[in-house]
């Protein structure tokens, strides 16, 4: 098998795997309890969130844990819009964003909140004067992915809050970080509110968290007890913050060596797609290498990753939360409905081998020349 | 050119024959604060040096700001070509990229064999860079920017603005003192404010289990913690109170529960401290805010014992003491919800003038000599260092 679809999901590493096993078989007590069964798991749910928080530079009670990075997308977004509402009911989002966030913005549209699209130039980056003039009085929220999902472009965060805290200071800061944790490096610092999803980054499914600055205010969307956190109440998945936690550290070890030699990976793809007349690299000098996308003109997508298939390859068409649409990213970068219809996304990570690649370039090769030939 | 940073000293300028001591002091506390550091430390009586790694540069300004004794941290250069010109264009690209609107030229010679005299130098490099950075003028009354060069024998330091450190005299030069050290808010903070005037801390901690918990104990552990950034090592004295606080509750008149139990806190506290050569104890009682820490209160507890007992926060209103708690980090962790022994039991109407002879007299119907000794020779010690627990590493 060979797995190019690194930013839709990730196996699950076997030293996170033990922690979930070891968590599971020994750590029986709910850390809400207060003997000393409990109290033992509540110390490693302690011990776990100081070491993510070390690891982001921020303090473990900004740390809160969540099913994954849509429930952080609607944690952060709706509960700023419930909390802030009286302040204003105008929200900022950009054309990149990951379809979740694009939902949440239908539901706030539907209960009365006016949603404004921030442009971006032909880059994929954020154009700066566009969004100095949508910041308003009423802005409560800006929200903007740190690595689109679909074309890797990662956007200047730090560039992009002092622009919204300028226009407006209480304007709040939301980014999805889902596609930049473990792949490039991060500071929560740049904004108020992050989202992660830990089976990006050769953790488990079903778990992630929400980073939220201590100085920002947001209504719970969840009721019901338990001392752990006030916004996500309920008996902490210990086994999972756990693996959460270890697989936080692996993946933010080493970040540039691994960028790097992903970097060459991409490269290599890059320069051989690059011959095919009708093949378009969607690729800007914002794109970090792990996301390699590219338009196939003469070829419906869906067809080829199905030949693929047939090799145990698997790549994708666009984000796997959106599969089958037109990708709005491509659409937003080139404005090209042709191109942003025929993509594809490979996604590459620090385990993926040098064979691998070359494999996969020789099976595209041959099929997609075979293909090109139908019609 | 090679970067190093400059400590001036505080307080530590009013001292005359012991300031050897003090800055010997010093130094070990700044070594002992950067022990996972290359460091190469020189002082002399204006200040103190330190040269590392470049790359352990910001880290070890950040360790600095936990050192008390230390006025201002800043990171200079220093250069062996003496030469004016050389002085100039170092120092002209130096600053070319900061940003400033006034600034001024202060130059020291400790070399006085140097021909330039001090403020020919400061005119020279100032006019220098009048000429080659363009919107900046010079105020000698208020400068946004200080440039400071002093000429050494073979050497020459420039350095600019530095940043604050915490004050205070070195920890340990005013010998130690006894912190009892409750879990709440304020008693960190009062060992905070007594390690800044040079008192080297040790702490002590009533336990009352099972009425208290295992969780209330490791929260006083993570409080010592804190203090331990500035402190080097928390010896953390554990006294078990349950036989005497049960004993209290069985045998002596509600409203005096709080007064007898903090008498007998204060008794024992003072045995650990001579033990343990502390000269005074520290505490975190602020004038009122509970019923016993009214005057007539303190008055009666304070009487049990004879050495001096600081009460860094006496006159802090709470506000200013949870300023003061965030600031160091201790305060999230004295609001986690656990008991500690002085507020599991507590009278409905506790009695806010207390007599010193009801107290005594009181005291007299339990064998409080024999409960304190007996407490005293099981009590445990645990020496609280910076590195958290590593239990879990391997799960983690």
């Amino acid at each position: 098998m060979i797995y190019l679809d690194y930013s839709a999901t990730t196996p699950v590493s076997y030293e996170v795997l033990d922690t979930i096993s070891k968590v599971t078989k020994e750590f029986v007590g709910n850390a809400n309890s207060i003997h000393a069964l409990g109290q033992k798991s509540a110390k490693l749910l302690e011990s776990a969130t100081k070491q993510i928080a070390d690891i982001f530079g921020v303090n473990a009670s900004e740390i809160i844990y969540t099913s994954g990075a849509t429930e952080a997308n609607n944690m952060a977004i709706i509960g700023v819009a419930m909390a802030h509402h009286r302040k204003g009911k105008h929200i900022i989002v950009s054309k990149l964003e990951h379809p979740s966030v694009y939902a949440i913005c239908d539901y706030l549209k539907s209960i009365g909140f006016s949603i404004d699209y921030v442009n971006n130039d032909s880059e994929g980056l954020i154009d700066f004067e566009d969004l100095k003039s949508k910041v308003r009085e009423d802005t409560i929220l800006v929200s903007i992915c740190a690595v689109n999902s679909e074309t890797g472009v990662r956007q200047p965060l730090k560039m992009i809050r002092q622009i919204i805290k300028k226009e407006n200071i209480a304007t709040i800061f939301h980014s999805d970080m889902t596609q930049a944790i473990g792949k490039v490096s991060v500071n929560f610092r740049d904004v108020d509110l992050a989202s992660m999803s830990g089976h990006k980054i050769f953790g488990p499914k079903g778990i992630g968290f929400l980073y939220k600055s201590s100085m920002v205010k947001i209504t719970p969307l969840i009721y019901g007890s338990g001392k752990s956190n006030e916004l996500k109440p309920g008996t902490p998945p210990l086994p999972l913050i756990a693996a959460l936690s270890k697989a936080v550290r692996l993946a933010c070890a080493d970040l540039e060596k691994r960028e790097r030699f992903v970097s060459l990976l991409n490269e290599k793809i890059v320069s051989s797609l690059e011959k095919y007349p009708n093949i378009k690299i969607n690729k800007t000098k914002y794109s970090i290498p792990h996301i390699l996308n590219f338009s196939v003109m003469n070829v419906m997508p869906e067809t080829l990753i199905h030949a693929l298939d047939k090799y145990e390859i698997y790549v994708s068409t666009n984000t796997a939360c959106a599969s089958g649409e037109a990708s709005l990213s491509v659409m937003a970068i080139y404005n090209d409905a042709k191109r942003s219809k025929h993509t594809i996304r490979v996604s590459l990570s620090h385990v993926t081998t040098t064979e691998e690649v070359n494999k996969f370039l020789n099976v595209f090769k041959e099929e997609y020349e075979k293909l090109s030939t139908v019609r | 050119m090679e970067k190093l940073i400059i400590i001036k000293y505080g307080e530590l300028s009013t001292k005359k024959d012991n300031i050897n001591f003090f800055l010997k002091t010093l130094k070990q506390n700044i070594s002992n604060s950067l022990s996972d550091i290359k460091n190469d430390i020189t002082y002399d009586f204006g200040r103190m040096f330190v040269l590392v790694e470049e790359s352990d540069l910001e880290n070890t300004v950040d360790r600095l700001k936990n050192v008390f004794g230390i006025w201002q941290i800043i990171v200079g250069y220093k250069d062996t070509n003496l030469d004016i010109d050389a002085i100039k264009e170092n120092i002209l690209d130096l600053v070319k990229n900061k940003e400033f609107k006034t600034f001024k030229v202060v130059t020291k010679r400790s070399d006085k064999n140097y021909p330039i005299k001090s403020m020919d130098v400061s005119r020279i490099v100032g006019s220098y860079i009048l000429k080659n950075i363009s919107d900046v003028r010079v105020d000698v009354h208020n400068p946004e920017f200080l440039v400071e060069i002093e000429i050494r024998k073979g050497e020459v330091l420039y350095y600019f603005n530095g940043e604050a450190g915490l004050g205070g005299y070195p920890v340990g030069t005013l010998g130690k003192g006894l912190l009892m050290l409750s879990g709440g808010i304020d008693s960190p903070v009062a060992g905070y404010l007594a390690i800044k005037r040079g008192v080297k801390i040790e702490a002590i901690y009533f336990e009352s289990p099972p009425h208290t918990s295992e969780a209330a104990k490791d929260k006083v552990i993570k409080l010592a913690r804190v203090l331990v950034k500035y402190n080097t090592t928390v010896k953390l004295h554990v006294i078990n109170f349950t036989h005497i606080q049960e004993t209290i509750l069985r045998n002596i008149p509600y409203e005096y529960l709080i007064t007898i139990m903090r008498r007998m806190m204060y008794r024992i506290s003072a045995i650990i401290a001579h033990n343990n050569k502390c000269n005074i104890l520290i505490n975190g009682e602020s004038i009122g805010q509970v019923a016993s820490q009214t005057l007539t209160s303190m008055r009666v507890i304070n009487e049990v014992v004879k050495m001096p007992v600081i009460r860094p926060v006496a006159c802090f209103d709470k506000l200013e003491i949870i300023d003061l708690a965030k600031r160091i980090g201790t305060y999230e962790i004295s609001t986690l919800p656990y008991e500690d022994c002085c507020t599991i039991f507590v009278p409905d109407h506790p009695v806010i003038n207390p007599s010193s002879i009801k107290a005594s007299e009181y005291e007299e119907l339990i064998p409080y000599k024999e409960l304190i000794r007996e407490a005293i020779k099981g009590h445990e010690v645990i020496y609280v260092g910076i590195d958290e627990d590593k239990e879990y590493e391997d799960i983690l």
